[in-house]
């Protein structure tokens, strides 16, 4: 049994409408204008156990929408949705229990408490048995290597301690389904790939099923091998972040260093950046074999290398062509 | 080189930018707080109970015994029926605004400002008021209908009301401001805006007509700015004032406002001064 | 059971939290004396025009009063609080915490906050219950004491089930932060006997915002006015609030996330 299982699920909003002004703000008094917003259009999909998979997306895509869904916080409009066999709109506290959300930016933790009284409280929560406890919780503090951060009120920790913490508290009951919500967002680099290690370590470790919602590209390329671009509502592409290069990237990217960069280079490609001797050109996919030849036939090539574009540019191309 | 770097930067007149600041600044307020109309009534709900019960409470001693200090249940009705229109006039800037602005590290942004930010408080809650007055008008005839109020006022009456009801917003909108201003020293104004509001209770005619109070207690508050406040507007228009009185009420409350207006330049400057001594 | 549980947890929470901060003891105990303060002089002043209010004489207003804070207390530690972080996680979006937790959505959202000094309140008005029975001309009896502490924990109870009510409302008009000041409004009718109000007023005092049952009627049961018929309209009101507030808070759960019908 899969564990998501997404069937043409929709979300439709009804959002109101006004334009500026008082003589507007009279008449919206009388009478309410509402547009239709089609949040999640029918989005089908499946999720094995133990996967990590990203949704990718700009800003109103839809990936906290279709997030909040699965995780029983909003209502679908159509479709249905069943993770790890329940309806997660029914909200049944077998499948509560083994789920957990962790929102980046937006912390549940007791802020005047050190954390460790906050894990106190979920144990009580989600009733998990005091060995369990324990064991699970120092192992989570020494994988993130917190070692007495967890004993500060986390009003006095920074952001990146925080969110360590955060995430510490959301796992204490060993979910099987983690919802990230933006994990990484304003955090700094070194945290942020802390972060996806953990979460990666996790996975390999407890078998979890990982829904990943980020317009961050380095996380989805650190941790998914599966992705999921949702833009506008629709799913755009879903596979390894390897086939969506080879689907929609045209074009590569050949940097050369050359021993004389005198005369008309334009004949190769593109000339994306020049720096010297060091130039990059930008050349269809297809003509990638012929141009490479010729430079080397042509010209004195001291250094040649063969890019895929950077993965921002298939997806904003993705992009384009979906909303085309 | 364009236009906006040959001619030389102008500022308007003092006054014409002080009156326009004004009436952008209540505009806007008139706009945001129609989006709170809900908020706005139920706010205005709260209010009116006060007077509500202060009314029963004294039209039933009133009715037992035929008066209170000479003032009939129509009298008790009259008073605490023009109080709501008092109230909505004299709603201004708490000091829990200071210790919030403060709080949230806003202050920065009102230093700036070329115009003293006391200007900025006192148009968006004077905007207020015409929202809070329409939303006023249906309830105060359904009080009206409800509590038969004894009122006749004259024209004299009318005539000082309403400068009255905005000396009053004035007044304690410079006391609260100056009281908020303690901020700047400590985080605790919670128990001192509390004292205010008690002595306001007992001394400016919000809780009874200054009449039923005792008669030391009627000497103090004449002597205090609270009555300017509140209890002067209601007894304008809710008595039958000689016009020596009407007049020289006025007078008072303007010397009052003026005295205020001092006091909080002086309190500001320290303020500022500590703030920049001491930061955030 | 389960939910008390719950409750204690995070109660004790909360009593953590604050006793970091003792300042706020002395400020809540100044403003209590303050409050208290206010209320005698007001009676005294009332009483000084005339000798009962209503059927009721200084030391029975006195009383009232009492129960009046002594009720205060408990709602402003334990019920408005909670109410208020539920509005502002319904404006702020972290309610979602709150509903992905395996517990009682309402459970959860009652006592996850509270402000122990304010029980400051509640002590002052039971001292004030304790002097004015001295003075009051009634004998008050063990049977009195009883009935009172029942009608006690059902005015709880009813204000818990109004302020729920009021809450849940920003479920459908999300930026409302006035809800606070109406209840503030309205519990100030508490502080007289509801037998003065007009006739209409009286029945919306009972029955649509419960402050009269709430106070009035413990307040009646301790100074040993009480006719059983006011205590068991109190009991099955209660009761009657409980449901129909759970019900109400379950719909604006539903309407939170976005269900149709």
């Amino acid at each position: 049994m899969s564990a998501v299982e997404v069937r043409a699920l929709e979300k439709v909003f009804d959002v109101p409408e006004r334009e500026a002004g008082l003589r507007e703000a009279t008449r919206s008094l009388l009478r309410r204008r509402t547009r239709e917003v089609r949040a999640v259009d029918a989005i089908s999909f499946a999720i094995e156990p133990g996967e990590i998979v990203g949704f990718l997306g700009p800003n109103g895509a839809g990936k906290t929408t279709t997030l909040k869904m699965l995780s029983g916080l909003l209502f679908p409009t159509g479709g249905e949705a069943h993770v790890l066999g329940h309806v997660p709109s029914k909200r049944e506290r077998d499948f509560l229990r083994r789920i957990t959300l962790v929102m980046g930016n937006r912390n549940q933790l007791q802020w005047d408490l050190p954390a460790l009284d906050s894990f106190e409280l979920n144990r009580a929560i989600y009733r998990i048995p005091r060995e369990d406890f324990t064991a699970l919780r120092d192992e989570l503090i020494e994988l993130l290597e917190l070692g007495d951060l967890v004993k500060k009120p986390v009003r006095n920790l920074s952001l990146g301690e925080r969110m360590k913490v955060e995430v510490v508290g959301s796992l204490l009951h060993r979910p099987d389904v983690l919802f990230l919500d933006e994990p990484t967002i304003g955090l700094d680099v070194t945290m942020q790939r802390r972060i996806r290690e953990f979460v990666a370590a996790y996975n390999g470790r407890y078998g979890a099923t990982v829904l990943l919602t980020s317009h961050y590209m380095a996380d989805v390329e650190a941790l998914c091998p599966r992705v999921i671009v949702i833009h506008e509502g629709r799913i755009l592409f879903d596979g390894g972040l390897g086939a969506l290069g080879a689907r929609f990237a045209a074009h590569k990217t050949i940097e050369v260093v050359l021993g004389d960069a005198s005369g008309d280079l334009e004949r190769y490609g593109e000339i994306v950046q020049r720096d010297g001797e060091r130039i990059s050109l930008r050349v269809a996919k297809a003509d990638t074999p012929s141009v490479t030849a010729r430079l080397l036939a042509e010209r004195d090539v001291l250094d040649l290398t063969i890019e895929d574009p950077p993965i921002e540019d298939v997806i904003e191309r993705v992009f384009l062509e979906g909303s085309a | 080189m364009s236009v906006a770097a040959r001619t030389p930067v102008r500022e308007e007149g003092r006054l014409r930018s002080y009156l326009d600041f004004y009436a952008t600044t209540m505009r806007t307020a008139v706009q945001a707080n129609f989006q709170y109309r809900a908020d706005t009534f139920l706010y205005m709900t709260g209010t009116i109970i006060e007077p509500v019960v202060y009314l029963v409470v004294w039209s039933t001693v009133a009715r037992a015994q035929g008066d209170v200090a000479g003032i009939t249940a129509g009298g008790f009705a009259a008073y605490y029926i023009a109080w709501t229109l008092v109230r909505q006039f004299n709603l201004a800037f708490t000091p829990y605004g200071w210790e919030w602005r403060i709080r949230e590290g806003r202050v920065s942004a009102n230093l700036l400002r070329p115009i003293h930010p006391i200007h900025y408080d006192i148009a968006e809650f004077a905007g207020w008021k015409f929202v809070n007055v329409v939303v006023w008008i249906p309830v105060a005839v359904v009080l009206v209908l409800i509590f038969e109020p004894a009122l006749h006022p004259g024209l004299e009456d009318v005539l000082t009301f309403v400068p009255a009801l905005w000396g009053a917003f004035l007044l304690r909108s410079l006391n609260l401001w100056t009281l908020g201003l303690v901020s700047f020293w400590t985080t605790r104004t919670a128990p001192l805006f509390e004292l205010y509001i008690l002595l306001e209770l007992l001394l400016s005619g919000r809780l009874v007509p200054l009449q039923v109070m005792p008669g030391w207690a009627e000497t103090i508050a004449a002597v205090l700015p609270f009555k300017w406040t509140f209890g002067f507007p209601i007894e304008a228009l809710v008595y039958d004032l000689p016009v020596s009185e009407l007049v020289g009420g006025l007078a008072i409350q303007t010397a009052w406002i003026v005295g205020m207006w001092t006091l909080m330049s002086v309190v500001w400057r320290r303020a500022v001064r500590r703030y920049s001594a001491v930061g955030n | 059971m389960g939910a008390l549980r719950i409750a204690l947890l995070y109660w004790r929470v909360a009593a953590l939290n604050e006793l970091q901060y003792r300042a706020n003891f002395f400020i809540q105990l100044v403003q209590a004396a303050i409050g208290f303060g206010t209320g005698v002089a007001v009676i005294l002043l009332v009483f000084s025009h005339t000798n009962e209010l209503n059927g009721w004489d200084a030391y029975e207003l006195l009383a009232l009063f009492g129960v009046q804070m002594l009720l205060g207390g408990v709602v402003h530690s334990a019920v408005q609080p909670a109410m208020q972080k539920m509005m502002d996680d319904v404006r702020e979006g972290t309610l979602d915490y709150v509903l992905t937790k395996p517990l009682d959505a309402q459970l959860l959202v009652s006592v996850r906050e509270a402000r122990v000094w304010r029980l400051v309140d509640a002590l002052g008005g039971l001292t004030i219950i304790v002097y004015a029975l001295t003075q009051v001309e009634r004998a008050v009896g063990l049977e009195d004491v009883a009935g009172f502490l029942v009608m006690i924990v059902l005015g709880a109870a009813m204000l818990y089930c109004f302020w729920l009510v009021l809450a849940t409302m920003s479920f459908w008009v999300v930026r409302i932060w006035a809800v606070n000041d109406l209840f503030e409004g309205l519990y100030q009718t508490g502080r007289w006997p509801i037998g003065i109000y007009p006739g209409w007023l009286r029945y919306g005092l009972t029955f649509l915002v419960p402050i009269g049952f709430a106070v009035t009627v413990p307040a009646e049961a301790v100074t040993a006015r009480l006719d059983w018929d006011a205590a068991v309209g109190a009991a099955a009101f209660a009761l009657v609030a409980i449901v129909l507030s759970r019900a109400v808070f379950r719909r604006g759960l539903k309407s939170y996330s976005g269900a149709s019908a």
